[in-house]
């Protein structure tokens, strides 16, 4: 009885959803009226901003108050999961691995290191960012922790420092937007605020914005480490 | 071109039937996904042109693809994780307590 | 020739929704969750969104991935 009445609801939904897609699903020719804030960020992106990856220059210069909104919904969630965390030790086994684990995991970690700082530095000319970047950050915390033991690291005093990583990254960015208001232009400004935006395309470009990808970067990834250290130690 | 507006809606009510219908609670956060999925899906078909580039201009292109969706999609994943991950911590707890995965049975004991 | 290798990729996607959602243990399902986000990255990339892909790839095979094979080992295994 239950069952139809979610398949009469699910075919209900589809349906509606079916009518609100309709004249996109028709094959037509392609008529571009309604962009008009695209056209503006396409023709004035690299010349107010500086980078050239235009993504970039949207989520930190023009929109960087929504992406501190999302920085602040990561931190929502890892202090949600540190309060309903346990706080007793639980004692977790250790695994055996064969030297070829060992010796290969001990082999890659520095050239995740490099590629993690690549994406989070050029994220302004090429594909990347400050959250691809920090997510690997916490890929190789992951990864050291699985292979190494549980144990690899005592346990409170390498959390306590990860917080504090956390805490600078999100201090960091806002000392930065209010460094705008300071020299008199709005929050999170990038060329009122006194920044040199140099030539568009070298790496010591677009003013602002390598240091609010480093910032987030680091929030990020600490983030999710202590995201990974709480889930493990659950019982 | 079209049916990828097709797939987004198979796609959602996939998702939307397996948190209605089933009882395992792992199950429910696997629909959760995949509704995330299907909306930034959604988010990256709508910035699309015919015959455009990707958005980063280091020559000049004739016809660009909107930059703004992609942005809206970055964002949209990242939260999509960090609410799995809560939700998983509560799945752990709840199963210590209750001793139980299913979803009917948490709802008897009452009280 | 592009057209047919968006076809196919959309056909596969509905396919592993469909073994997501219908498999009989939890481990089947978690692996078509992992399955069908590699094909969204694909899509992705035909699409020309190339940082929405690799965001992706990275959160959706490692991240999202490890925590679920966490959880389903700690509630009491493979059933």
């Amino acid at each position: 009885m239950r069952r139809i009445y979610i398949l009469a609801l699910i075919l209900i939904l589809a349906s509606l959803l079916f009518f609100t897609f309709y004249d996109l699903i028709q094959p037509k020719e392609f008529i571009d009226d309604k962009a008009q804030i695209s056209e503006y960020y396409i023709e004035h992106g690299v010349k107010e901003t500086g980078a050239i990856n235009l993504v970039t220059a949207i989520l930190f210069d023009y929109r960087a108050f929504d992406t501190l909104g999302e920085a602040t919904v990561i931190f929502i969630a890892v202090s949600a999961i540190s309060l309903l965390a346990t706080k007793e030790r639980v004692l977790v086994s250790d695994t055996n691995f064969s030297p070829i684990v060992y010796q290969g995991i001990s082999f890659i970690i520095p050239f995740l290191y490099i590629l993690a700082f690549y994406l989070i530095f050029y994220g302004h000319l090429s594909p990347g960012g400050g959250f691809t970047g920090g997510v690997v950050i916490a890929t190789t915390f992951v990864l050291l922790k699985m292979t190494f033991g549980i144990r690899y690291s005592k346990e409170e005093k390498s959390l306590q420092r990860r917080s504090l990583i956390e805490s600078i990254g999100a201090l960091g960015f806002i000392l930065v937007g209010i460094l705008g208001i300071i020299m008199g232009d709005n929050f999170l400004a990038n060329e009122g605020a006194g920044f040199h935006l140099g030539i568009a395309g070298q790496l010591l470009s677009a003013g602002v914005i390598p240091i609010l990808n480093l910032f987030t970067g680091v929030k990020v990834g600490s983030g999710l480490a202590i995201i990974f250290h709480r889930l493990v130690r659950e019982e | 071109m079209q049916f990828i507006y097709l797939v987004v809606i198979i796609l959602f009510c996939l998702g939307l039937y397996t948190i209605l219908m089933n009882t395992n609670l792992i199950k429910i956060i696997i629909g959760i996904n995949i509704m995330d999925s299907s909306l930034v899906l959604l988010l990256v078909a709508l910035s699309y042109k015919p015959a455009g580039t990707a958005p980063i201009i280091d020559k000049q292109y004739s016809v660009i693809v909107d930059p703004i969706p992609q942005a809206l999609a970055l964002t949209a994943i990242v939260i999509g994780a960090s609410i799995t991950a809560l939700m998983l911590l509560l799945t752990i707890k709840l199963n210590r307590y209750y001793n139980t995965l299913d979803i009917s049975e948490i709802r008897r004991l009452r009280g | 020739m592009i057209q047919l290798i968006i076809y196919l990729l959309l056909f596969f996607i509905i396919l592993t929704a469909f073994f997501a959602v219908f498999a009989n243990s939890l481990i089947s399902s978690l692996i078509a969750l992992s399955i069908l986000s590699s094909n969204l990255v694909i899509l992705f990339v035909i699409l020309q969104a190339p940082d929405v892909a690799l965001a992706e790839v990275v959160i959706a095979s490692g991240i999202t991935t490890g925590f679920f094979i966490i959880t389903i080992d700690k509630t009491g295994g493979r059933r």
